[in-house]
């Protein structure tokens, strides 16, 4: 398990390595965004080390002259670490966004490279838009605070060297400890803590989900309360599972002010006999015990880096798996270089590349103004035929000819959010602003072309969606149009309306017509029963 | 802006008031900690500077030190399981209430079960953050600050005044930042939050794009969306990094102006050595919870407005009063009735009068939107009418006890829902008790060509609309049957079905001498009904 864990790692920090070469200048601007951030906690801890010295040495009455420059760096410090840290995040956040527009179009060039009509892929689409996102929180929150809080640890450590070995060796352990044992334990026992969970969060989803879409079902049978005692169930054993989480991170938060008080009370307790013994200038005893002080505020970067990381690098691992996938089938719609009139459908056998075969030996022609109706059990194959009719994929066996100007109608067809122009030139991207329009007439929408869709209360109604699907559709000469569930879940009346005027757009056209609505079968010349 | 602490979770989820006054309890102690602290390294260093020798109980001294240490890893630690302890058990006490809300509401069709599923969730987990990060900062700023700035007035009043003449700006800068920035960040903010969308609207897209042969055209949207992407959200956080900057320079500054201070009064014996480092350590830990409130601060805005989406939720929800038993004879009226849905114009219902007479068939025919459904959820008493009311044998359905009501009832929703499991599960919901064997004859007068042991997925995954209807169907046959249930209502199916098994299931149910009301518009049902009634269009 940590042997996988270890690899997944490494997969993670090469995708960020090949993310980074991809922006301009990409290692230039991330080191300095580790110098500042360094300079900036770094800023902090010379500010008290500093001021420490200053105070000692001005105990022992000089001239005043003699305290102007440790002064002068006293408050050279307290201005500098707001301003090194406000430029830190802004290049930070500068390299991040850049990195995260790389995997962007990454990942959008390998998504559409693959078929995805006809997959169940569930929420895949949605979730890698979050998951893109973590390498943002990776860069921002995990390796620029790592890399500085190290960078500063070491240089505390290599300066108060000078002045006390022995003190400084112990804060460098305690330091070790601090910030890389305490939160990696930690987050080895909160992730196992919150790997648990992950099921439990699931099933709360789950019957949260369902219980929100049956809730009529369940009143009308009086059935609520078991379905909540149920869920309340659920909530209880995730809590105690979150609990344990967070006993854990409770532990590794003390841990980190127990080593930051191991460092301090060392120090005061090598240091205090160092200056009795003159081996140590008492003027640097406050420096070497009030700069461990400082630096603990510089661990707390770790725990919070550590969790981050295990956050992050989940979601990465998720990109990662879709950036390796194999690409399925050809991505977008393709021509056919041997076109027929129609879809001629001859011993074809079809499933997915790789996959095994769903359905074998099709035989059916669609010929120009007919309308054949695909029928079956949902889970059967259909929309793996519709894909194969498309070009999509290929047939696994037998022979598949159809026209190339092919119209696809499906039921979850998806409106941008953009005008309703731009919306149907997804049709055809050169329709001018009169084809635009005709289009919508033909589909039945009373919309103005211009209308936003999406923003300030512009929603439109399952029916309308539908018909500005349709009219994405008829923008551009189509042949074959292949309509996949077209009525489903619309209410009675709205499907006999679309369908009535899809039927007058479908004239003259070969039209294959997934679905298993009684009311569009009949309305076919044919069926074609998968089974 | 909302404040710090939505008053509500204060009301509604007593472990937030239990929280508060732990974390101030923590608060009062971690100050005293920090003043023994400050004062023992004060003590041992200059001792040892000024001596250049060990104190006689520097054994002591460095073990009080170290149990200072320890006391406060332990404060930690407790201050962090108690905040997570509230923030679970809010979290509880709020999913409970939206449960409960949503369950009184079943016409409710304005709350996607997504969202639903995102504010139980993950939604409700901002207020991880809100508890573990920012309360109890907040339990910190509000009593450390004092405490440690009272010590060291006590000890040198001049750098006490640095300190209390700084600390208030910060949360003055911050405000006043906010609030001139506030427009600008706004507006750059809407930007970059549809610039962000951009991405996710293409990715989602990508079938429809694909079915069009413009997935891989539209990688240069992709490209240019991204660059103006980067360009807003920099603007964004150009200025809403200003404030962080702002707390940044005056919380180390005036520890710098205080060090400097100290120091130069050092010289002129104006301050002893000891107190002049006691101030010094003592000074950035009055800083640092108002620091860290003001890098939490997100986790705060983040939970109120996960508190917030909760108790829109919660507060939709209605109790019902009723407690009269059900009448023996179900004569019922609907009189003068008029329901408009929330945010709409025109009414669904109005001066809508219907008889209902007990044991008869009656279908309701209708335009779309008519109001047939509306109807038909005012019967079930899942929505109450806004003007006249629905009688049942003269008494007024609102006042009967809901759930006794509904127990006379089988109804059969438009789209049914189905149980993730299988057909059994589903019909069960019928009668729990029935038997297997019920279960199949209920399922076989439904018109089903499948038994109870067909898995359901979610959603009703793996079975067709038309399948569906018939489970819905078996569950209402059952309830009449070992329920006891006297009227079966039947919605309209939104998806088209064979209409011969519907009528047969409605002869079955008229052979029991029970009712039934039933929105249809297929001749065939309407055929089996005793009456049909025309809902029409509203004037």
């Amino acid at each position: 398990m940590s042997r996988r864990s270890s690899r997944a790692g490494n997969a993670t920090v090469r995708l960020v390595g090949e993310l980074l070469a991809t922006v301009p200048q990409g290692k230039r601007r991330f080191s300095l965004a580790v110098l500042l951030a360094s300079m900036a906690s770094g800023a902090s801890v010379a500010l008290l080390g500093l001021s420490a010295w200053l105070i000692s040495r001005a105990a022992e009455m000089p001239p005043v002259l003699f305290l102007q420059a440790a002064a002068v760096g006293v408050r050279f410090f307290g201005i500098s670490r707001g301003v090194f840290r406000y430029v830190e995040r802004l290049v930070g956040h500068d390299v991040a966004l850049r990195m995260q527009s790389s995997l962007r179009i990454r990942v959008y060039d390998k998504l559409s490279a693959t078929t995805l009509i006809g997959r169940r892929r569930g929420d895949l689409l949605t979730r890698v838009v979050a998951d893109v996102a973590a390498v943002q929180d990776l860069v921002v929150r995990v390796v620029i605070p790592a890399l500085a809080a190290s960078l500063v640890i070491v240089g505390t450590t290599l300066m108060l060297a000078r002045f006390n070995l022995a003190s400084s060796l112990i804060l460098l352990v305690t330091a070790i400890i601090a910030g890389v044992m305490v939160p990696l334990l930690a987050q080895r026992a909160s992730r196992a803590a919150d790997l648990d969970a992950v099921p439990t969060r699931g099933k709360l989803a789950d019957g949260v989900r369902e219980l929100s879409r049956t809730t009529g079902d369940l009143v009308a049978y009086g059935a609520q309360d078991a379905v909540l005692a149920d869920l309340l169930a659920v909530d209880d054993a995730l809590r105690r599972q979150e609990s344990r989480a967070a006993w854990v991170r409770g532990i590794a938060t003390a841990g980190q002010v127990v080593a930051a008080g191991v460092a301090v009370v060392a120090a005061l307790a090598i240091g205090g006999p160092a200056v009795v013994a003159g081996e140590l200038h008492p003027r640097l005893l406050a420096v070497i015990v009030l700069t461990p002080l400082a630096l603990h505020e510089v661990f707390a970067a770790f725990t919070s880096a550590a969790q981050t990381w295990t956050r992050s690098r989940a979601a990465l691992e998720r990109i990662i798996d879709v950036l390796d996938a194999e690409p399925v089938g050809s991505g977008d719609v393709t021509s056919s270089d041997n076109p027929a009139p129609g879809l001629e459908f001859d011993g074809v056998a079809v499933g997915w590349p790789g996959g095994v075969v769903v359905q074998s030996d099709l035989d059916f022609h669609v010929h120009p103004g007919e309308r054949v109706a695909l029928v079956g059990p949902s889970g059967i194959g259909k929309t793996t035929v519709a894909a194969t009719a498309m070009g999509l994929i290929p047939p696994l066996a037998g022979s598949m000819r159809r026209a190339n100007r092919v119209g696809y109608l499906a039921q979850d067809a998806h409106i941008f959010t953009t005008t309703v122009a731009e919306n149907v030139r997804i049709g055809n991207k050169d329709a001018t602003d009169e084809q635009v329009v005709a289009a919508l007439v033909e589909a039945g929408l009373d919309l103005p072309p211009e209308r936003r869709i999406g923003e300030a209360g512009t929603t439109l109604s399952g029916g309308e969606r539908r018909r500005l699907a349709l009219a994405r559709v008829l923008a551009d000469e189509r042949e074959l149009l292949i309509l996949d569930e077209p009525t489903e879940h619309l209410d009675t009346a709205t499907a006999r309306a679309l369908m009535h005027d899809v039927w007058r757009a479908a004239e003259g056209r070969a039209a294959l017509v997934i679905t298993h609505d009684p009311e569009l079968i009949a309305a076919c010349d044919r069926v074609v029963r998968l089974s | 802006m909302a404040g710090p602490i939505d008053p509500r979770l204060l009301k509604r989820a007593g472990a937030t008031r239990t929280y508060l006054v732990a974390s101030v309890v923590v608060g009062l102690v971690t100050s005293v900690l920090l003043i023994a602290q400050s004062g023992l390294i004060a003590r041992g260093i200059s001792h040892v500077f000024t001596e250049r020798s060990l104190p006689g109980n520097w054994g002591v001294l460095l073990g009080g030190l170290a149990a200072v240490f320890a006391s406060r890893a332990l404060l930690s630690w407790l201050n962090e399981t108690i905040a997570h302890r509230s923030a679970a058990s809010v979290k509880s006490t709020l999913r409970r209430d939206i449960l409960t809300a949503r369950l009184s509401r079943p016409r409710d069709s304005a709350t996607s079960s997504a969202s639903m599923v995102k504010v139980v969730t993950s939604g409700l987990d901002d207020l991880d953050g809100y508890f573990s990060k920012y309360l109890p900062q907040l339990g910190l700023a509000a009593t450390v600050p004092f405490l440690v700035g009272g010590a060291i007035l006590l000890t040198d009043w001049q750098s006490a005044i640095i300190v209390a003449f700084t600390l208030p700006l910060i949360p003055l800068f911050m405000a006043l930042i906010g609030w001139t920035t506030e427009a600008a960040t706004a507006k750059s903010y809407a930007v970059a939050d549809r610039l962000a969308n951009h991405f996710a609207d293409l990715i989602e897209g990508l079938p429809t794009l694909q079915a069009f042969a413009r997935a891989r055209a539209q990688r240069r949207g992709v490209e240019l969306g991204e660059e103006q992407y980067r360009g807003a959200t920099m603007r964004v956080l150009y200025v809403s990094f200003l404030s962080a900057l702002a707390l940044e320079l005056l919380a180390s500054l005036s520890v710098a102006v205080v060090a400097v201070t100290v120091g130069f009064r050092l010289v002129y014996g104006d301050i002893g050595f000891e107190a002049a480092l006691f101030v010094l350590v003592l000074a950035p830990e009055a800083f640092l919870p108002v620091r860290q409130v003001g890098v939490h601060f997100h986790d705060s805005a983040d939970g109120v407005a996960a508190a917030d989406a909760a108790f829109r939720l919660i507060d939709s929800g209605s109790v019902s009063t009723g407690t009269a038993p059900v009448p023996a004879d179900l004569r019922i009226r609907f009189e003068d009735v008029a329901y408009t849905y929330p945010g709409s114009d025109s009414p669904a219902l109005e001066h809508f009068d219907l008889a209902i007479e007990p044991g008869e068939v009656l279908a309701i025919r209708g335009t779309s939107g008519g109001g047939k459904s509306t109807a038909l959820a005012m019967l079930m008493g899942f929505l109450h009418p806004d003007g006249g009311r629905v009688t049942v044998d003269g008494q007024d359905l609102k006042d009967l006890d809901e759930r006794a009501w509904r127990n006379e009832l089988a109804w059969v929703g438009q789209e049914p829902g189905m149980l993730n499991g299988t057909v059994a599960l589903n019909v069960l919901l019928g009668h729990p008790d029935a038997t297997p064997a019920d279960v199949e004859a209920a399922l076989h007068d439904a018109g089903a060509d499948f038994d109870g042991t067909k898995s359901v997925g979610d959603d009703g995954e793996g079975l067709s609309a038309g399948e569906r209807r018939r489970v819905a169907l078996a569950r209402a046959l059952l309830r009449i049957r070992l329920g006891g249930a006297r009227l079966l209502v039947l919605d309209e199916p939104t998806a088209g079905l064979d209409s011969s098994t519907e009528a047969a299931a409605v002869d079955a149910v008229r052979a029991s001498g029970v009712g039934a009301v039933i929105v249809t518009h297929r001749p065939a049902v309407m055929a089996a009904a005793d009456r049909v009634v025309e809902l029409g269009v509203l004037a």
